[in-house]
């Protein structure tokens, strides 16, 4: 076992973990900081793919945006949210949340089985075009989004501006919807 | 080399605890939560098989496009959040049921 | 010649009087230097590609040669001097501004219509005049016989139009092309076009020889309706609704020389039938004209008359092939008829100055009560009997040349023909020794004689504007502008001008020089008498009460009686026609209508019958099972999120394990 397989799964088992420790635990809080946990180990994946670039994006957007979005939405709506904190941990699965818990793994058991069935290798441009651990993949991809992809890029900023216009809308204070 | 198939059980994983998280939270904000970690673990297959694509980078340019659209969708989805709470006072959706016939 | 272009966008931008004056001053500069460059020298002929409809290619352009050159020169001439004398005429009228713009889109398409080569365009222009002479005839719309009468010089030239149009139309299908020169010039269309066993050949396509007769009879129908020959005259009376100055300028000398202008225009498309058609209309409007003027009160109506008359004679003239006289005789007539229209103006104009001033009520219009008159405004008195004078066709005045040319020629004409034919120069003289009488009763009337209203302050003579645009117009009317001999025609320069070669008259020589001397010496007698009769205070009472009372007085006072013909044979059948129809209407129409509706309402009860206890039923029983359904499925609608959520998960689930496991 080399050392960088023993990263990745080491990093794999954060996320696995602290994903589970989000869904579990009753403090709101800490299971908002546990989800940032779990989503720069996940960057850590990222870069075990070979997409360092977007590793880094996933660290700047949620980490920087998201995380400060959430505190701060969790601040506003505090009242109730607080109390909450007080209250005793409990169960992992109570009786409200049986049938979530129930079609979770039911839908990881198919997950699992379809992916074990499938023959990944059978994929035949999976043998040839693997990046090498020194490419420079964000070049590539700088000139991908100008070319290739310019549209979309377009067409996703756009999007991004009206998701913020319509975001700072809603969260007008003294409007009533 | 990580086989793509760690990859893929990995991201079922994150996506079944998202998918849990979703249904059975109490709390909107943990709602969403659970949405991210979804997101999330579809991203992760993109970028596991972006890896096997260097001529045009397609998963790992469709990963950073659904990272963006992500983050845009949590900023409204929390503005939406605030003010159902100042419409309700309470997120927890269970008690948002005006929709019922 | 580009700058003849100038000369229309300088009369289409006129606004104001100033403005006005001042375009229509350049516009006379400009065509003066057109017509001295033309005159006698090769036609210039301009043109540039319009449109193109199918294989067709319309070219609009401009064709000068003699005749258009003489004719706007004479146009703008004429215009200037109207508008010269409008600024004093109308002056204290309130709609100025409409006025100029009007009398400025007039002179526009005047000047267009005598200079493009096109026949399509020339008809629009040919509308566009008639439609601004509507405006101007029209322009004191707030009196109601004004209104009136310019409608029906609308309908009238409408009519014409129709004439025009269709010939146009009979000329586009049998030649190919509307282009003025390419159809009647020298070796063109018409000219190359024969006739073999009654077939009409123009290069490969051919038509009955009737066609052209056709043609040429419409283009005549439109030339009379805007020249107001017979059967259509009887809008040019009405015309006179607007400014006495309006009508100097459209019924004197431009408008209504716009037919005949297009009759020159075209003539080597007129055949000997239609030829014959236009000696026969000339001399019968030319004679009834003139003695329906005899017996005319109103001053303005009795030039109207005078104007159809002479009218009339140039047509005579263009029918007995004697084109030349009859644009010589449009060109004097157009400065001697527009020096007696602006007289009788300013004749006008002052009485009714006088009739506010002295505060009493008579028609400023009627020659009964004027009288007089030339020793209060002297100048209008000297310019209107040199006008006169020259209507009459008295010797050293212009009308004696051009007149005496017609006659002389239709002497000559009628020395070929036969029958009811040869009679045409006698009823001619006739007319034209009428003329003589009824201006002479017009003169005599309104300036001698005393005064027959009561007066305490004397009328005035008109302003010196008026009075100067007076004595420009003198000029043209004596001989020296038109032939150094004042005897002899062929000497003039607008008559060589007109036609290449002038015939020479003088088949016989003795004729040529009794028929001149006899109109002349007549045309004294008749004044002398004329002086007797209207000259004195109560002139009317013994001889003329005689005439008064018969049948041919009543004739000639009612004009022929041609307006109460058209009442009775156009507008009582058409009213007729439209009480019956609206009888046919209420009676018949309605009762379908009626009937219709009945049994629509019947049919109405029975499907509400059907529509309530059938249709309701069935959508009542449909809309119960429906309900219950919905109260079954509604437990399932919780309106909670998170059921919706796992309720799709459910499902997508399903789809995977039947998908993979099966």
């Amino acid at each position: 076992m080399r050392v960088e397989q023993i990263i990745f799964y080491a990093l794999a088992a954060m996320v696995l973990g602290s994903a589970l420790l989000v869904v579990t635990i009753r403090n709101l809080v800490r299971s908002i900081f546990l989800f940032f946990v779990a989503l720069i180990s996940l960057s850590g994946l990222y870069i075990f793919a070979s997409a360092d670039f977007i590793a880094i994006a996933q660290i700047v957007i949620y980490v920087g945006g998201v995380l400060v979005l959430m505190l701060f939405a969790f601040l506003l709506s505090n009242k109730e949210l607080l109390n909450n904190l007080s209250r005793p941990v409990n169960r992992l699965i109570n009786i409200s949340s049986l049938p979530g818990f129930l079609l979770a793994s039911a839908f990881l058991f198919v997950l699992i089985s379809a992916i074990l069935n499938t023959e990944i290798s059978w994929l035949g441009y999976v043998q040839q075009n693997h990046f090498q651990p020194g490419d420079n993949t964000v070049h590539n991809i700088g000139i991908s989004i100008m070319t290739r992809y310019l549209l979309p890029f377009e067409a996703v900023s756009m999007f991004l501006m009206m998701a913020l216009i319509g975001a700072a809308h809603l969260a007008r204070k003294g409007q009533k919807i | 080399m990580i086989p793509v198939t760690h990859f893929m059980i990995i991201s079922a994983i994150l996506f079944c605890i998202g998918l849990y998280a979703a249904i059975s939270k109490r709390n909107a904000i943990m709602v969403l939560i659970g949405i991210e970690f979804m997101i999330n673990a579809a991203i992760l297959n993109f970028v596991a098989f972006g890896a096997y694509d260097k001529e045009v980078n397609g998963g790992q340019i469709v990963a950073l496009f659904a990272i963006v659209l992500a983050a845009a969708g949590v900023a409204v989805a929390l503005a939406i959040i605030l003010n159902v709470y100042k419409y309700y006072k309470t997120i927890d959706p269970d008690k948002i049921h005006n929709l019922r016939d | 010649m580009p700058l003849i272009s100038f000369v229309w966008v300088s009369t289409l931008a006129k606004r104001g009087s100033g403005i006005s004056i001042l375009s229509i001053l350049c516009s006379l500069i400009l065509s003066a230097i057109v017509f001295t460059r033309v005159w006698n020298g090769q036609p210039q002929h301009f043109q540039v590609h319009w449109f193109s409809v199918g294989s067709y290619h319309l070219t609009a352009g401009i064709l000068l040669n003699n005749l258009s050159a003489g004719m706007i020169l004479l146009v703008s001439g004429v215009a200037f001097i109207v508008h010269l004398y409008s600024i004093q005429y109308m002056r204290s009228d309130p709609y100025l501004r409409r006025y100029w713009r009007y009398l400025s889109l007039f002179c526009f398409s005047m000047m267009a219509l005598v200079v493009v080569d096109n026949l399509l365009v020339l008809y629009m222009f040919w509308e566009l005049v008639g439609f601004t002479s509507y405006l101007l005839i029209g322009f004191w719309y707030k009196r109601d016989y004004a209104v009136q009468a310019a409608k029906k010089a609308f309908i009238f030239n409408r009519i014409g139009d129709l004439g025009f149009l269709a010939g146009i139309m009979i000329l586009l299908n049998q030649f190919g092309t509307l282009n003025i020169t390419e159809l009647f010039g020298d070796g063109g269309a018409i000219s190359n076009a024969m006739i073999e066993d009654g077939v009409w050949i123009s290069g490969t396509h051919q038509m009955p020889a009737v066609w052209l007769t056709l043609a040429g009879g419409a283009f005549f129908f439109g030339a009379i309706a805007k020249s107001a020959q017979f059967p259509l005259h009887a809008w040019l009376p009405d015309a006179m609704a607007g400014p006495t100055s309006v009508s100097s300028l459209i019924h004197a000398a431009t408008m209504v020389a716009a037919g005949i202008f297009l009759i020159a225009r075209i003539y080597p498309i007129f055949d000997q039938n239609i030829l014959m058609l236009m000696v026969i209309t000339g001399s019968i409007t030319s004679f009834m004209a003139a003695t329906i003027a005899l017996v005319q009160n109103d001053l303005k109506q009795i030039l109207a008359f005078s104007t159809i008359s002479q009218l009339g004679f140039m047509m005579l003239a263009m029918g007995i092939g004697a084109y030349d006289a009859a644009l010589f005789h449009l060109t004097t007539h157009a400065f001697f008829k527009c020096l007696l229209f602006l007289c009788a103006g300013a004749v006008i104009h002052q009485l009714e100055y006088f009739k506010q001033a002295a505060k009493i009520e008579f028609d400023c219009q009627d020659i009964r009560n004027m009288g007089g008159l030339k020793n209060y405004m002297p100048i209008t008195f000297t310019a209107m009997l040199f006008a006169s004078m020259a209507l009459a066709g008295l010797p050293f005045t212009s009308g004696y040349l051009s007149k005496d040319s017609i006659l002389l020629y239709s002497f000559d004409w009628a020395s070929s023909q036969t029958g009811l034919m040869s009679l045409v120069p006698y009823l001619a003289v006739l007319t034209s020794l009428a003329t003589t009488f009824y201006i002479a009763r017009l003169i005599f009337k309104v300036f001698f004689g005393s005064f027959r209203q009561k007066q305490r302050i004397p009328v005035l003579e008109p302003p010196s504007i008026m009075k100067v645009s007076l004595m420009l117009l003198v000029l043209f009317c004596v001989f020296p502008m038109f032939s150094w001999n004042p005897f002899s025609v062929e000497n003039s320069w607008i008559l060589k001008g007109f036609s290449a070669d002038v015939q020479v008259l003088s088949q016989s020589r003795l004729l040529h020089i009794l028929v001149p001397l006899l109109v002349t010496f007549v045309s004294f007698a008749l004044i002398y008498l004329a002086s007797i009769v209207y000259s004195k205070r109560d002139g009317d009472g013994s001889v003329t009460q005689v005439a008064r009372d018969s049948f041919i007085y009543e004739l000639f006072y009612h004009q022929w009686f041609i307006n109460k013909l058209y009442n009775v044979i156009f507008v009582i059948p058409l009213m007729y026609l439209s009480r019956v129809s609206s009888i046919l209407d209420n009676k018949i129409v309605d009762g379908l209508v009626n009937g219709a509706g009945r049994s629509v309402l019947f049919l109405g009860a029975l499907s509400t019958f059907v529509d309530r206890y059938i249709i309701d039923g069935i959508v009542n029983l449909l809309g119960s099972i429906s309900k219950s359904i919905g109260n079954v499925t509604r437990h399932f609608q919780s309106g909670r999120v998170q059921h919706y959520m796992i309720t799709m998960i459910l499902l997508l689930l399903t789809f995977f394990i039947f998908k993979y496991f099966s």
